[in-house]
């Protein structure tokens, strides 16, 4: 891919790579505790010790605006970048050290004392156990929604059975190895280099809280080191920064540590659920009810993003009645936010276990029950509101079963042995707003320059767009350069999540690509005095009759094009085969399957990339991630990447047998869906499944299965008594 | 202090508690070297110190007076190492690439049959963290640039 050469030999640019002259570190003094009244802060001793510019607290930053919520409520209570009066997460900044080098920011961070009178702390979603509010404003409960008509009472009472199930969906932690990172440049134009999804977000954020217009901010996203949705916004931290460096008239960095990783920063999932199918004799799903609980955090900065678990909830399946409500409420936790899937994963874990539960009783073979249940005619509009563009699932299903042959483990091997799929469908392109994107391509005598709004961090859009720019025109890609990732060159865009970069970001330099091509036909019918209907466009060259005339001599030429189209609906089907130690619990990956459908690929290697990467992420939640907090909210990951394990390479099943369909996604000129989150969705139900697959046979009960797969919960699931307290996840 | 890195020789004055990893990026301008957790367990940080990986955040710079230490930024111009990555797709955002490379290049030098068994290879892999490939990109890069005749 473009730019790995750089890469591989240590030629990469990170945001903590930057050398700008005179530059400042930052270091921030965090809340020890989940909950407390902030009294009173001293900072003179660290005011005083060497190196150090500036010591700020909130008191400093009044004339800066609020932390804007992405995904908030219609009354977000204010949320300052630097606590004042109260802190309402263990990590919380509630004062930050500029000096002349890291260590003596820190040094200076832990001098600075704070004067707290602690609150009790709430880290489970739900109204139980509540004794003192987040804020004295508003609820708990932060926000509530309802998608479909409620399930009619009869059709419970007149099922043939009834699936009635509860789920946890634990915090991670996204753990992008490059944490976040920003560096900023004061100025009449400030310039902010930041490991961003979002740059042209992330400059709104900051002109907004400081009364700048947007022309005078300069967002510029260098090689990004990871991010998984946790990149997206305008985090508190980084409007502290921008205060500092516009006060001291002094670049400022931020470089966060991976212990404020995990206890500050966002975390994904975290939802409490409870669903419940009707279904009649013949596995026939008649109604499928989910109800969640979504542990927010302390900030509404993903307050609506349970929206999409709510959403999804028919899934696979053309199922009559659909209900699905959110509760988001405030636990004194970081904010939940996105995390690769952001609502998908836990939408189809809670549906496609319960639907194996369902499969389970009825004694039915669980590929054959969804088969009977499946969307087969598209457009489908779901009951919760969701119009599926395009597919075929069964055939998806199909491929996939060829491939985890379920029928050569049963009986063949010693230890217990379980057979587990999964299927979903995910929404890529993201919501109306954000479903829209620039391209540009501009003709130079040194070549073509494609721009587009859309932010690489770790994707391969330098080789994926300039190809397909490349080919649209009818050029060698080496002849075409990408440019994104700085608000200074792209005039607009929404940046990378979502799964929409090609969907949105291709599709609009592909319409720039054929835009450019009509502009420079009608120039040289100009010149030639004929219409441009005379004029052919022949791999860069211009042509009618003898004329001809290469396209860089019409240079500079400019062509714009923005995109909008609704979303797409990616699918998908996993299967996974585990096997178990009964005596210890441990689940062995003894082959996983995935197929997924991505509409048209426009490049496999780019598109099994991302089918890899969140398959190790899909892995990671449903055997060994999981964020550990105690009741109140507090942390307890005292050895940080020793606590919370990420899978390495021993984890990655060495039979792991990956395939796509492809069924074109009817909105999109190139017929393109997401790709970036799909294993993340499929691989969690399909290993559980699994592992329930082979307990109930031993007599162990699924319902004690829970994310992580701890051997302690597999052993607990087989009746193994539970013998200590862990803290929730 | 004078530190060997990369075959060169160079004066750092810098506090004894400054990690190398530090002093490397910091000091010498040897940016190649990541810092992914700063505790030990990611490994985007290692470098050789004579020969043998090492994890740099975990090492003082003083501590590496007297050895030599190389960094992606010394890896020989023929080294099959960083081509086979980039052919096999062994790294996206390529924040851990660096450590990998140079946890792959002394398991290499000290025993290039630890590709040959998958066991063994996932085993060094798991020394180190990747958030976004997989792993898949690394265990055939591996093979592939180890020497063939061993
Ligand atoms: S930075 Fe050294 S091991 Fe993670
Ligand atoms: S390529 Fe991103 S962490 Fe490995």
């Amino acid at each position: 891919m473009r730019g790995d050469d750089r890469l591989t030999r240590g030629r990469g640019r990170y945001t903590a790579d930057l050398h700008v002259d005179g530059c400042l570190e930052a270091a921030f003094v965090r809340s020890p505790v989940p909950h407390a009244d902030l009294l009173g802060i001293d900072t003179t001793a660290a005011r005083d010790m060497p190196g150090v510019a500036a010591v700020l607290t909130a008191d400093d930053l009044t004339d800066v605006g609020d932390v804007p919520t992405m995904f908030g409520t219609d009354d977000s209570p204010p949320w300052r970048p630097l606590a004042a009066d109260r802190v309402r997460h263990e990590g919380e900044a509630v004062a930050m050290v500029v000096a002349d080098d890291r260590y003596r920011a820190e040094d200076a961070a832990a001098a600075v004392r704070l004067d707290l009178r602690r609150r009790p702390g709430h880290a489970a979603p739900g109204r139980a156990g509540r004794t003192d509010r987040l804020y004295p404003d508003h609820d708990d409960l932060a926000l509530e929604k309802e998608f479909g008509p409620p399930v009619a009472d009869a059709t419970w009472t007149n099922a043939h059975i009834v699936i009635d199930s509860r789920y946890r969906q634990q915090l991670l932690a996204p753990t992008s190895l490059e944490a976040r990172a920003i560096l900023v440049e004061p100025g009449a134009l400030l310039t902010v280099h930041c490991s961003h999804q979002y740059p042209h977000g992330l400059r709104t954020g900051i002109a907004g809280a400081f009364g700048l217009a947007e022309d005078d901010v300069r967002v510029i996203v260098p090689d990004a080191g990871g991010a998984f949705g946790s990149k997206s916004p305008t985090y508190p931290e980084y409007l502290a920064v921008v205060a500092a460096a516009r006060r001291l008239q002094r670049p400022v960095r931020w470089i966060e540590d991976r212990t404020e990783a995990l206890t500050s920063a966002s975390r994904g999932r975290g939802q409490d659920q409870h669903v419940r199918l009707a279904a009649d004799a013949d596995g026939r799903i008649l109604a499928i009810d989910l109800q969640v609980d979504a542990d927010i955090g302390a900030h509404p900065l993903g307050a609506a993003l349970p929206g999409q678990t709510a959403l999804a909830a028919s899934e696979a399946y053309a199922v009559g009645e659909v209900h699905a409500t959110f509760r988001s409420w405030f636990t004194t936790t970081a904010p939940t936010y996105a995390y690769r899937g952001a609502g998908r994963p836990e939408a189809a874990y809670a549906v496609e276990r319960a639907v194996d539960e369902l499969a389970a009783a009825l004694h039915l073979d669980p590929a054959e029950l969804r088969r009977r249940n499946f969307v087969r005619e598209f457009p489908y509009d779901t009951p919760t509101g969701r119009r599926y563009d395009s597919g075929d699932y069964a055939a998806c299903l199909d491929r996939c079963l060829e491939l985890l042959e379920p029928d050569r483990w049963r009986g063949a091997r010693e230890r217990p042995t379980g057979v587990g799929i999964a299927c979903y469908v995910e929404r890529s392109g993201g919501e109306p707003g954000i479903l829209e994107e620039y391209g540009s391509v501009t003709v130079d005598p040194s070549g073509f320059t494609a721009r587009v709004g859309t932010s690489s961090t770790g994707q391969p859009h330098h080789t994926v767009f300039a190809q397909l720019v490349a080919d649209r025109l009818g050029v060698p890609a080496d002849t075409v350069d990408l440019v994104e990732g700085d608000t200074g060159e792209v005039p607009e865009g929404h940046g990378t999540f979502a799964s929409r970069s090609t969907q949105m970001g291709g599709a609009a330099l592909a319409g720039a690509a054929d835009a450019l091509v009509d502009e420079a036909r009608a120039q040289a019918a100009d010149r030639w005095g004929l219409t441009a209907d005379d004029v052919a466009w022949d791999k860069g060259v211009l042509r009618a009759g003898t004329r001809e005339l290469p396209v860089a001599e019409l240079a500079p030429l400019h062509a714009e094009h923005r995109f909008t189209s609704p979303p797409a609906f990616p699918y998908g089907s996993y299967g996974a085969v585990v096997e178990i130690d009964p005596e210890l619990g441990a689940v062995h990956l003894l082959r996983l399957v995935a197929v997924d459908d991505y509409g048209t690929v426009l490049d496999h290697t780019a598109t099994h990339g991302q089918t890899l990467g969140s398959i190790a992420q899909g892995l990671g939640q449903v055997l060994i991630e999981g964020v550990v907090l105690d009741d109140e909210g507090a942390t307890v990951m005292p050895d940080g990447l020793l606590d919370y394990l990420l899978p390495t390479a021993a984890e990655m099943p060495r039979d792991l047998r990956v395939d796509e369909t492809a069924v074109p996604a009817p909105d999109n000129p190139l017929g393109v869906k997401g790709a970036g989150e799909a294993g993340c969705i499929g691989v969690p139900p399909a290993v559980v499944n699994a592992v329930a697959d082979a307990i109930r046979p031993l007599g162990g009960d699924p319902a004690r299965l829970r994310m992580p797969l701890t051997p302690q919960v597999v052993w607990e699931a087989l009746g193994g008594e539970r013998s200590d307290g862990e803290g929730r996840g | 202090m004078e530190l060997d890195v990369n075959g060169a020789r160079h004066e750092v004055t810098a506090e004894p508690r400054r990690a190398l990893a530090d002093v490397l990026r910091d000091d010498l301008g040897l940016t190649g070297t990541h810092l992914g957790c700063e505790h030990g367990v990611c490994g985007t940080c290692t470098v050789l110190l004579d020969g043998e990986p090492v994890r740099s955040c975990l090492v003082l710079a003083v501590q590496a007076v007297g050895h030599e230490v190389r960094t992606v930024e010394g890896l020989a111009e023929d080294d099959p190492l960083p081509g086979a990555f980039a052919e096999h797709h062994a790294l996206q955002c390529g924040f851990c690439t660096p450590g990998f490379l140079m946890l792959l290049r002394g398991a290499l030098d000290e025993d290039p049959t630890v590709v040959d068994d998958d066991g063994r290879l996932d085993a060094l892999l798991a020394s180190n963290l990747c958030r976004c490939t997989g792993y898949e990109g690394i265990r055939n890069a591996a093979k592939v640039a180890a020497p063939r005749e061993h």
